[in-house]
C-alpha cells in the first residue's frame, strides 16, 4: 500500500516535471485561463454590487457574504484549473478517437494521470485572486469570524473541491456509454454557469432537490460559505458528507464500468 | 403565393447564401432544441434570484416582479438570437491556417457574406427561440409585461436588427485582427464574459449607478439587448429614437474602420497560415 502511494506521488511529480516542460515550448497562451475566468468573477462581483447598491439583503445574505459566495465559487473553480481541469477535459476525446488505449497500457491509474498530466500554473494567480475576494467579504460581512469557523470553512471547501472533480469526472466518464458528449457538457455548462451566480440558499422546492442532490453545485460554495457565517446546521453537515460519499461512490463505479465498458477507437 | 425574388443581383447573392445557412441548419436541429431548452438557466437564475429579493419588497429600480422577469425573458430572447460570437472564430482561426482564401475568392463582400449568413441562421433559430419564451412564460406563470405601442415595436425591432448587425461587424472586425496579432483566442473568451455584462445580459443597467449608465449611454452595447428589451417592456420611451441614431452611427463607424482595417492588414495574409 505504502510502495504503492510512492509510486504515485513519483508519476505525479513526473507528470508535473513534462507539463511544465511542454508549457515552456507554448508560453503564448500560459495565463490565458487566468484572465478568461478572472474576468468571469470580476463580472459576477460588479453584478452585485450594482444588485445590493439597490437592495439590503437577498434572503439572509447581505454583500459581505455574497461576495464570500463569490470568492469561494472562483476558489473552487481555480484549484480545479489548476490541478486537473485540462487534464480531465481531455477524456471524451481520447475516448473517441482511441487514445485512452495508450493510458490503459502504462502501468499507472488512468484516472491518476488524467488529473496530473496538463496542470496549468497559469490559473495560479486566479487562486490568489479568489482568496484577495474572499478575504474582502470576510471584512465586508457583518459577522464576527472565529478560527473554528476558518477551520469549518477550509474542511468544507477541501470536501467540495472533492465533489467539483467528482462531477468533472462523473461527466466525462459518461462519454463511455455516449456517442457525444455535446449534451453533457451543456447540462454541465448550464449548472456552473447558474451556481456561481446564485447561492444555494435561493433554492428551493424541486429547484433544492436538482442542484443540493441531482447535480450538487449548488451546494459548492454554499456549505463553506454557510460554515464561515455560523448557519451550518448539524442536518446540513450530514447532508453535504452524505452527497460527498453517495458521489464518490458512483464516479468509482461509472470509473470502472466505463473502463471495461471501452472497445479502443471504435467506441 | 410567388416566394420574394430581389431583381437586384447583389441582393440575390447574398439572398442565397442566408438560404443555405438556413437550410444548413436543419442538421444541427438537435443543437438547437438543447439550445433552447438551456436557455431555461437564464430564466431561472431571474426567477429565484429576483424572486427572492420581491419577497422583502415590491420595486427594484423601478421593475415589479412581473416587469422584471418580462425583462430577463426579452433579454434572453435577443441574447439567443445574437449567434455572431463564432464569427470572429471563423475568420482567426481561417487566417491563422491559410484558408480565409475561401472567402477572399468568392465574388461578395466578405462583411456582406457573413450578415447574410448570421441572417440565415437567426432566421432559423428565430422560431426556437420565440418557442422557449412562451414555454418559460407559461412554466414560470409570469404575467407577461409587454409594450401596446406599434411605434415603440417598430423602434425596437429596428434597433434590435442594427444591434445584430453591429455584433456581425464587430466579431469580423475582432477576427480581421489575427492579422495584426497572431492569437486572440483569450481576448475574444473575456470579451464575451463582459459583453455579458454591458449588454444587459446579466442584470438589468438600470441597477447601475447613474455616471455609470450615463458613460454607457455612448457605447453600442446599451442598445443590443438592454434598451430594446426596455422599450418591450414599456420603459424608456424616450430613448427609442436617439438609440438608433446613436447605433446606426456606431455601425457606420464599424464599416468604416472594418474596411481600413482590411486595407492595411491584408497584405499580411499570404494564403499558408501564421
Amino acid at each position: 500500500m505504502l510502495a504503492q502511494h510512492k509510486k504515485n506521488i513519483r508519476v505525479i511529480k513526473e507528470l508535473i516535471r513534462l507539463r511544465f516542460q511542454k508549457i515552456m515550448l507554448f508560453r503564448l497562451s500560459f495565463f490565458g485561463p487566468f484572465f478568461v475566468d478572472g474576468s468571469l468573477f470580476a463580472v459576477q462581483l460588479l453584478v452585485f454590487r450594482a444588485v445590493y447598491a439597490n437592495v439590503d439583503r437577498i434572503g439572509s445574505w447581505g454583500r459581505g457574504e455574497m461576495i464570500l459566495y463569490i470568492g469561494s465559487f472562483s476558489l473552487l473553480n481555480a484549484v480545479s484549473m489548476v490541478i486537473c481541469f485540462f487534464g480531465l477535459n481531455s477524456i471524451p476525446y481520447k475516448i473517441k478517437n482511441g487514445d485512452m488505449d495508450l493510458y490503459l497500457t502504462k502501468p499507472v491509474s488512468p484516472l491518476l494521470r488524467f488529473t496530473f498530466e496538463q496542470v496549468n500554473p497559469g490559473s495560479i494567480p486566479l487562486i490568489l485572486m479568489s482568496l484577495c475576494i474572499i478575504a474582502y467579504g470576510a471584512a465586508t460581512a457583518e459577522h464576527s469570524i472565529k478560527t473554528a469557523q476558518i477551520a469549518a470553512y477550509i474542511f468544507w471547501l477541501a470536501v467540495m473541491e472533492i465533489l467539483y472533480f467528482e462531477m468533472e469526472v462523473i461527466i466525462r466518464a459518461l462519454t463511455f456509454f455516449f456517442v457525444t458528449d455535446a449534451r453533457l457538457s451543456q447540462l454541465e455548462e448550464a449548472g456552473i454557469d447558474l451556481c456561481m451566480k446564485l447561492p444555494g440558499i435561493a433554492f428551493y422546492g424541486i429547484y433544492k432537490v436538482i442542484f443540493y442532490g441531482l447535480l450538487p453545485y449548488g451546494i459548492m460554495a454554499t456549505l463553506p460559505v454557510q460554515s464561515l457565517v455560523g448557519e451550518m446546521s448539524l442536518p446540513l453537515a450530514c447532508f453535504g458528507l452524505l452527497v460527498l460519499a453517495v458521489f464518490t461512490a458512483l464516479t468509482a463505479v461509472l470509473w470502472k464500468t466505463g473502463i471495461r465498458h471501452y472497445n479502443s477507437a471504435s467506441s | 403565393m410567388k416566394p420574394f425574388i430581389p431583381k437586384n443581383p447583389r441582393f440575390r447573392k447574398y439572398r442565397e447564401i442566408s438560404a443555405i445557412y438556413l437550410k444548413s441548419q436543419l442538421a444541427w436541429r438537435a443543437d438547437a432544441v438543447f439550445q433552447m431548452l438551456f436557455t431555461v438557466t437564464k430564466i431561472l437564475f431571474a426567477y429565484l434570484l429576483w424572486g427572492m429579493v420581491f419577497s422583502q419588497r415590491d420595486t427594484v429600480s423601478g421593475f415589479t416582479l412581473d416587469g422584471m422577469l418580462s425583462y430577463y425573458i426579452i433579454s434572453s430572447f435577443l441574447s439567443q438570437l445574437e449567434l455572431s460570437d463564432g464569427v470572429s472564430g471563423e475568420v482567426s482561426e481561417r487566417i491563422r491556417n491559410g484558408t480565409f482564401s475561401k472567402y477572399m475568392v468568392l465574388p461578395v463582400n466578405i462583411p456582406g457574406y457573413f450578415t447574410a449568413m448570421e441572417a440565415g441562421c437567426v432566421l432559423f433559430y428565430l422560431g426556437f427561440d420565440l418557442a422557449a419564451a412562451l414555454i418559460w412564460i407559461f412554466i414560470f406563470r409570469i404575467r407577461f409585461v409587454f409594450t401596446h405601442s406599434p411605434l415603440i415595436i417598430l423602434c425596437a425591432l429596428l434597433m434590435i436588427i442594427l444591434g445584430l448587425l453591429f455584433m456581425v461587424q464587430l466579431n469580423y472586425y475582432l477576427g480581421l485582427l489575427t492579422l495584426k496579432y497572431e492569437e486572440i483566442g483569450t481576448f475574444l473568451m473575456i470579451k464575451s464574459n463582459l459583453v455579458a455584462l454591458i449588454t444587459g445580459s446579466i442584470v438589468p443597467l438600470a441597477l447601475f449607478p447613474e455616471a455609470v449608465l450615463r458613460g454607457m449611454k455612448l457605447l453600442p452595447f446599451y442598445y443590443i439587448t438592454y434598451l430594446p428589451s426596455m422599450l418591450l417592456t414599456g420603459r424608456c420611451r424616450e430613448e427609442a429614437v436617439t438609440g438608433i441614431l446613436i447605433l446606426c452611427l456606431w455601425c457606420l463607424a464599424l464599416g468604416g474602420l472594418i474596411r481600413i482595417t482590411w486595407k492595411k492588414y491584408r497584405v499580411k495574409y499570404d494564403g499558408a497560415g501564421i
